[in-house]
């Protein structure tokens, strides 16, 4: 795993409030670093922006919807698809990720129904349970280990992005943080409560 | 009680001459215009950016759902618009309409020499998103370019400051927890907020393991803990720099504008761009200064008896450089030749990180908007062998959340269920320290470029020394042992230091002294060679200490702003 050094992000998480987890911060600071250091000459960027159809085309939001689901499953409470995972990848794919990015996750995704269709015979969306759980497994497989190797830069597989647009498009959502039991203000500050049944898993 | 609406300030017509004029609406110009008009004074204060309203501007509890990038930040506008600004952690998705567009307003830097100025420009200045921390300074401070022959020396000690520490804090409304330490001086405070059980417990391991040498307090923050003064106490939400419709932090837009305003002595005119103070070489005073409307690009002049400059160290400082005349012709109120150099901001970046196992039955309940304080501990008692001076920390300790996930290994409904509960207790502490008072570091005007007004830029010209770094090498190490001695576990070290300028603590560029030959303001903030112009925000620091400055920035333009005024009920300028 390759984790570059976090730059001007400690002195703002140590002094100001907690808003995201701290390994997610350093990980926006190496993003931004990156969009810095490729981006076009400051005014140049904002007219390319293209407002035509998303290129998260249906077939590519199916697929992405199915395997956020997978990672995020509904259970009691509602999963990643029912958040509006579809929605915030196509913003991220069409206004947010650098070209690069954008080709790298896109190719990766497009890989996604071939080989279903190589091995089980559908595309992802519809595969069954079973069959979408071990596609799933092998790819975070792959991750874990791209991670655990020093010479490997496990953000740049394509899985690496599904899984956290996954998780931030279902932790950032309505369902997401009332399953999270969030809260917006509170009457003073606890450094030391109990946690609730909610948060104790019981 | 209800919340006091004081949001729109009445801007009245222009008057020919006013009591004082006061560039700039932030921490230090928002003193200003309290206490001179508190006094009695008629104050016109310019503000080079627009007028914010915090019922229409400030955004706070906007869910990450209403988001389009879900508080991932627009990063394509922000590498066109902002891409300085976009390095500062509060310029989010939210909050980035409180920091200045780069491409209007330039500046440039030597190549091998990066500095990161974060500026915003709004009735307000940057008081709506500082992170609110407040030391005081002590003779520790204020003694140690005379005991260390480095710099000049300050032109006041302890003594002199404290009442006005005494005087601002009691208005701003300061939590935290007396220490009776003499080199972080107690203030007048509300109640502290509580550390979290990591932190009380490190705190324990760090008095017991260094005899008293070492104390982590809760921070000092201009956060309200109780109702003050017309204001609410803190809620809790979190996101302080995007604005508080309840007023619960400290800014000149929450509490000190609104109080010059009651006394109806206050006018105040938002995108009004200060290009420079007209001098009058036959009243050898200063009368006024001249702006360019933000808006229109109309040039217009503005009379004062008094001129007070608080629009941050860089832009007072180039206020000055660009007020050229044949009496000065690099800058006013530079006879000396030390405008715009001693620039100085505080290290940053540099700290570790630990998990500590346990306490898993509990959390944090709210969002704190502070941290805890470890006071500087070197070259306190004993001299350091590597270098002068010293650093505290600042951090915090809380249960990772559910971004945790995208490191792990896992998916589906069991994953889902771990990660919707709080994870391992995580403390970060991060060194902040004492940045010497060299010449080379300057600033001057750039000959070839202007900003969207037409005003010279900046060419900025700053990097860390020797000192600093062997400084940060150490509170590296300090760091790591401290969260060890405390039982944490995957202990973490940062140790490069951010470039300069992005702790935003910039300051110096036009220091106080005890000589004409080598500052440029006196004992009272109040120009050697201009007698009737007052520099009240960073630029006036001799020295950086390594507490948060802008406590002591208030409380030198408050005390600039009685001198004046007693000054000229004398007749003396």
């Amino acid at each position: 795993m390759k984790r570059r050094q976090a730059i001007g992000v400690l002195g703002g998480v140590a002094s100001a409030p907690v808003l995201m987890p701290f390994d997610e911060l350093k990980r926006m600071v190496a993003w931004r670093e990156r969009v810095r250091a490729s981006a076009a000459p400051p005014g140049a960027s904002e007219a390319t922006i293209a407002q035509a159809a998303s290129l998260l085309t249906p077939p590519r939001a199916r697929a992405m919807e199915a395997l956020a689901e997978v990672i995020v499953p509904a259970t009691d409470t509602p999963g990643a698809s029912e958040a509006g995972v579809t929605e915030f990848v196509a913003a991220l794919v069409d206004g947010w990720l650098d070209n690069d990015d954008r080709d790298r996750f896109l190719a990766g995704l497009d890989t996604v129904d071939p080989e279903c269709r190589e091995r089980f015979g559908s595309p992802f969306a519809e595969c069954i349970p079973g069959d979408q759980a071990a596609f799933v497994r092998g790819l975070d497989e792959e991750l874990t280990r791209l991670r655990e190797d020093p010479a490997a830069d496990e953000s740049q597989h394509f899985f690496h992005d599904i899984k956290r647009f996954a998780l931030t498009a279902y932790f950032t959502s309505e369902a997401g943080l009332a399953a999270l039991g969030y809260r917006t203000t509170f009457r003073t500050f606890e450094g030391c409560a109990p946690l609730t049944p909610a948060e104790a898993g019981r | 009680m209800t919340i006091p609406r004081r949001d729109l300030f009445h801007i009245r017509p222009r008057r020919q001459e006013f009591d004082a004029i006061v560039v700039g609406s932030g921490m230090s110009g928002g003193w200003a215009a309290k206490e001179l008009t508190e006094l009695g004074a008629n104050v016109l204060v310019l503000e080079a950016g627009p007028m914010i309203v915090p019922e229409r501007d400030y955004a706070e509890h906007l869910p990450t759902y209403e988001m389009p990038y879900r508080g991932w930040n627009d990063r394509k506008a922000v590498a066109a618009e902002q891409p300085v600004q976009g390095e500062c952690y509060a310029c989010d998705e939210v909050g980035r309409r409180f920091f200045v567009n780069d491409i209007e307003n330039p500046y440039t830097t030597d190549p091998d020499k990066p500095f990161l100025w974060i500026r915003g420009r709004q009735v307000g200045g940057r008081s709506i998103m500082w992170a609110r921390q407040c030391y005081r300074l002590s003779d520790l401070d204020f003694e140690a370019n005379a005991r260390e022959g480095y710099g000049v020396d300050w032109p006041i000690r302890y003594a002199d400051l404290a009442p006005w520490y005494d005087h601002v804090e009691a208005f701003v409304g300061i939590s935290g927890r007396a220490e009776g330490l003499a080199r972080v001086p107690d203030g007048v405070f509300l109640p502290p907020m509580q550390m979290s059980c990591v932190e009380e417990h490190v705190a324990g391991a760090i008095a017991s393991s260094y005899g008293g040498e070492r104390v982590m307090t809760i921070g000092r923050t201009a956060v309200l803990t109780r109702d003050h003064r017309g204001r609410r106490a803190c809620h809790y939400c979190g996101p302080c720099h995007r604005g508080c419709r309840t007023r619960s932090y400290f800014s000149s837009l929450n509490a000190t504008l609104p109080a010059a305003e009651t006394t109806g002595r206050l006018t105040l005119r938002p995108n009004s761009v200060v290009a420079e103070v007209i001098w009058d070489a036959r009243a050898g005073r200063a009368t006024g200064v001249r702006v360019i409307d933000a808006e229109s690009h109309d040039e217009l002049e503005f009379h004062a008896r008094t001129v007070f400059l608080g629009a941050s160290a860089l832009e007072s400082a180039r206020i000055l450089l660009n007020s050229k005349s044949a009496d000065f012709p690099d800058g006013l109120a530079n006879s000396s030749g030390v405008l715009g150099r001693y620039l100085m901001d505080h290290t940053m970046g540099v700290g570790a990180r630990a998990t500590f196992p346990g306490w898993e039955d509990r959390t944090t309940r709210g969002r704190r908007p502070n941290g805890i304080y470890i006071p500087r501990f070197r070259n306190v008692t004993e001299p350091s062998p590597d270098f002068l001076r010293g650093y505290g920390y600042q951090g915090s300790a809380v249960r990772t959340g559910w971004g945790r996930g995208i490191s792990m290994p896992g998916f589906g409904a069991d994953f889902k269920s771990d990660l919707l509960r709080p994870g391992p207790w995580s403390f970060g502490i991060s060194g902040f320290g004492e940045c010497l008072p060299r010449e080379e570091n300057h600033v001057a005007l750039d000959p070839d470029q202007v900003d969207a007004w037409g005003i010279p830029t900046l060419r900025i010209s700053c990097a860390w020394s020797d000192n600093e770094r062997l400084m940060m090498r150490d509170a590296a190490e300090q760091a790591a042992e401290m969260l060890e001695a405390g039982g944490g576990r995957d202990i973490t070290i940062d140790t490069e230091m951010t470039p300069p300028g992005l702790t935003i603590h910039e300051m110096g560029t036009a220091r106080m002294g005890r000589d004409p030959a080598t500052s440029v303001l006196n004992a009272h903030n109040q120009a050697w060679d201009v007698p009737n112009l007052f520099v009240v925000d960073g630029a006036a620091m001799t020295s950086s200490a390594c507490q948060n400055p802008s406590l002591t920035y208030m409380a030198f333009a408050a005390r600039a702003s009685h001198y004046a005024v007693w000054a000229a009920r004398r007749g003396e300028i």
